[in-house]
């Protein structure tokens, strides 16, 4: 059984629909990432779904008991809920706060047993606030009363934890301390969590569920649902999505520009590797020309700049030269450039058939740094390519700098930059 | 601990103990403790004068302190006491109407619809779809109890000889106190015991009505529970002694200095120290205050003590 099933939830203020058919399920032991931008209605959701506020349509089950036939007590000892960030005016103690969890469990007529005492210092002990128990909760940090809070959502021992942003306004190191006693802690718990922050979502949740204007936007794996495209499409933002190099789970990184909307420009073909060209692709990469990238090997960290940029690119498998097939592709894409950049770069038996293949049209080749930057493997062989080059017509830019105004000067007759100047110098 | 709530307690139990004794002892009579059971005017004194104003003081002020406890934690508001929300006007409306169209004939049972009432009203008008957000519900006290004071200020404008005792009853006092109204008083212990089985729920809405709700707390539901415990409580105590002031206030606010927040130990430290106040500003006006009325004593010694907390609450 679901632990949470959520169906076609709608949740109006008034006239104003907040959201719109939600719909989802979460299974115990898993963690659900609810992320959107300002105002898409994550909040809100929660609030729907711990009976803070009433849905217009729609239900909710949890373990497949409708929550509105559940006594306010019944829901307390199911759902959890950690708040986002609580102002308590009078002045309870840690361990007060912490023992109001165990509130749903005793009787009216009752007090605390020493069963509830022995849960409570557990949960103290998890949250890792026992040292703070006869503190008054008004005199802690912030990361500790949130500790506090979690320790009290763990005292209700729920089959359902609702986060609302709980770690949004701690410092990382807390967030990730905090995140992390979730995740070990509460392994039959399923766990819904409010995220602003994508990455930490995308570090610590099963799946995400993406919304946007009232409705769900996309629901699935981290890796399905932050690409670059529904990313803009909700954020309206472009971003770079990589991976992580530890947890290997994607990660996103602001392009902090967009790109221009069409592709206006000229076709431009980059050469490069190691990594060499990862700055001057995304520069490139806001500019507008159609780009196109190789032959870069797979996990090259241009390549990998390139694929997360969406560039075009030619590639080989990694340390393998390049092929036939490869060479003619490339020639191929050379022959239909309007510009050709070249990136000053290690040379050797492998990729020389880049330069060879550059080396037919060097009127049309802006070389990155100077020819003497190259390392040549290739003993001599890739140097006299270079030689050729400039001989032939081809121009050296010390600069990534230089390379765009370079553009900017072709521009009149091929490449047409948008907005060159203003736009392009912003960069620097 | 930081609280000495169990002994807090301990020691306000003997104090109020004490004090009873003490306030039936004395009195602008003197009367001989051997001559209680001989002279029956000795008799009459202590059993139908004495003892009965005694335990009306004790109890309305365990009323009005369990009700200002209450209302504070609902409002989460420091400064909300069962006068707030109109209470106080409603019942002072209600008697001084008896007093000026019917002479005064019904008067407890005036005050107290009167009170009831208000407070029925304003939770009427402060309910939104089956909820009553507290920010509405305050504004709505403080906005009847204007429109309830003008109506009783044209009552004792258009008044003519009642007037002096409207003002009278309006200070506060126990002076009529009879057997009879001690009855009726009865109910106090009844609703404090009510509120104070809800004294759990209580700490936990004190947080925000949202937490409590996550925590299993049918917050509409207390709220309703608490503000008819609470006009009921005040309505009694108005009926009986009239419009006393500070009571409701301080108690709860110098009870939670000394015993922390916790309801649990919080209501029968307010109760205890809410009696004890009343049972010894009326013990005072009756021997050497000449018998002005309460309210005007806990008032005078309420407000500055106030002033007081407040300054070294800011100061830490």
């Amino acid at each position: 059984m679901k632990a949470v099933d959520v169906i076609d939830l709608d949740v109006r203020y008034g006239a104003h629909q907040i959201l719109e058919a939600i719909a989802f399920s979460v299974h115990s032991g898993e963690m659900i990432g609810i992320c959107g931008p300002n105002g898409s209605g994550k909040t809100t959701l929660l609030k729907a779904m711990s009976r803070i506020i009433a849905p217009a349509a729609g239900e909710v089950y949890y373990n497949g008991e409708q929550m509105d036939t559940l006594s306010f007590r019944m829901l307390a000892q199911r759902v959890a809920v950690v708040p986002q960030e609580t102002a308590i005016n009078f002045d309870f103690t840690v361990s007060e706060i912490v023992m109001m969890g165990r509130h749903p469990y005793i009787g009216r007529f009752a007090s605390e047993s020493r069963e509830d005492h022995a849960i409570c210092d557990r949960v103290m002990r998890l949250a890792n606030v026992s040292h703070l128990a006869d503190m008054p909760v008004n005199q802690i940090s912030g990361g500790e009363r949130q500790r506090v809070l979690i320790a009290r959502a763990l005292a209700q021992e729920p089959d359902v934890l609702l986060l609302d942003e709980a770690t949004s306004h701690l410092d990382i190191s807390h967030q990730i301390e905090i995140l992390s006693i979730i995740r070990k802690e509460m392994e039959k718990t399923a766990t819904i969590s409010v995220f602003h922050d994508i990455n930490l979502a995308s570090c610590y949740c099963d799946r995400i569920v993406l919304l946007n204007d009232r409705k769900i936007a996309a629901m699935g794996t981290p890796v399905q649902v932050i690409t670059r495209d529904l990313i803009r499409c909700v954020y309206g933002i472009d971003v770079i999505v990589s991976s992580h190099p530890t947890t290997g789970r994607p990660y996103i990184l602001p392009a902090y520009q967009d790109p221009m909307d069409e592709k206006r420009g000229g076709r431009v073909h980059i050469i490069c590797g190691g990594s060499m060209g990862s700055q001057l692709l995304g520069m490139l990469h806001l500019t507008g020309c159609v780009l196109s990238a190789g032959v870069l090997n797979v996990l090259d960290s241009d390549y990998v700049t390139a694929r997360d940029l969406g560039i075009p690119l030619i590639s080989e498998a990694p340390f393998a030269p390049i092929s036939a097939s490869s060479s003619s592709l490339l020639k191929q894409w050379l022959e239909e450039s309007d510009l050709i950049i070249l990136v000053a770069m290690p040379v050797g038996m492998g990729n020389l058939s880049n330069l060879r293949m550059v080396s037919h049209y060097p009127k049309k080749t802006v070389i990155l740094g100077s020819i003497d930057e190259f390392e040549d493997f290739t003993s001599g062989e890739a140097t006299m390519i270079l030689g050729n080059l400039l001989e032939g017509g081809g121009e050296e830019c010390a600069s990534p700098d230089q390379v765009m105004k370079r553009l900017c000067y072709r521009e009149e007759s091929s490449c047409s930059v948008p907005n060159s100047g203003s736009r392009l110098e912003n960069l620097t | 601990m930081r609280y000495r709530g169990p002994a807090t307690i301990f020691l306000l139990l003997v104090a109020l103990s004490l004090s009873m004794l003490i306030a039936v002892a004395t009195g602008p009579t003197s009367v001989p403790f051997a001559s209680i059971f001989q002279d029956a005017t000795a008799h009459q004194i202590i059993f139908d004068i004495r003892l009965p104003r005694v335990i009306a003081a004790v109890l309305v002020g365990a009323a009005l302190a369990t009700a200002g406890t209450a209302m504070q934690a609902l409002f989460k508001n420091p400064m909300a006491d069962p006068y707030i929300i109109g209470t106080s006007a409603g019942g002072s409306l209600g008697a001084v109407a008896s007093i000026v169209f019917l002479a005064g004939f019904g008067l407890p049972v005036f005050a107290f619809t009167g009170a009831v009432g208000a407070t029925f009203l304003v939770y009427t008008i402060a309910r939104r779809g089956g909820k009553i957000p507290v920010e509405t519900l305050l504004l709505t006290g403080v906005a009847l109890s204007m429109f309830l004071s003008a109506m009783l200020s044209f009552l004792m404008y258009t008044s003519g000889k009642s007037l002096h005792q409207i003002v009278f009853w309006l200070m506060g006092g126990f002076w009529t106190v009879s057997w009879d109204q001690v009855w009726v008083a009865l109910v106090i212990p009844v609703g404090c015991l009510l509120i104070y089985l809800f004294a759990r729920d209580i700490n936990i809405i004190s947080l925000g009505d949202d937490e409590a709700v996550h925590l299993g707390v049918n917050v509409e539901q207390l709220k309703i529970l608490l503000l008819f415990a609470s006009a009921v409580l005040a309505g009694i105590a108005v009926s009986i002694a009239g419009a006393i002031g500070f009571i409701g206030l301080i108690t709860p606010h110098l009870m939670r200095n000394i015993v922390g927040p916790d309801h649990r130990v919080l209501f029968p430290a307010a109760i205890l120290a809410g009696a004890l106040i009343l049972l010894w500003a009326d013990t005072f006006t009756r021997t050497l205050g000449n018998e002005m009325p309460v309210g005007i004593i806990t008032a005078f010694l309420g407000a500055p003590f106030f002033m007081y907390l407040l300054r070294r609450r800011s100061a830490v």
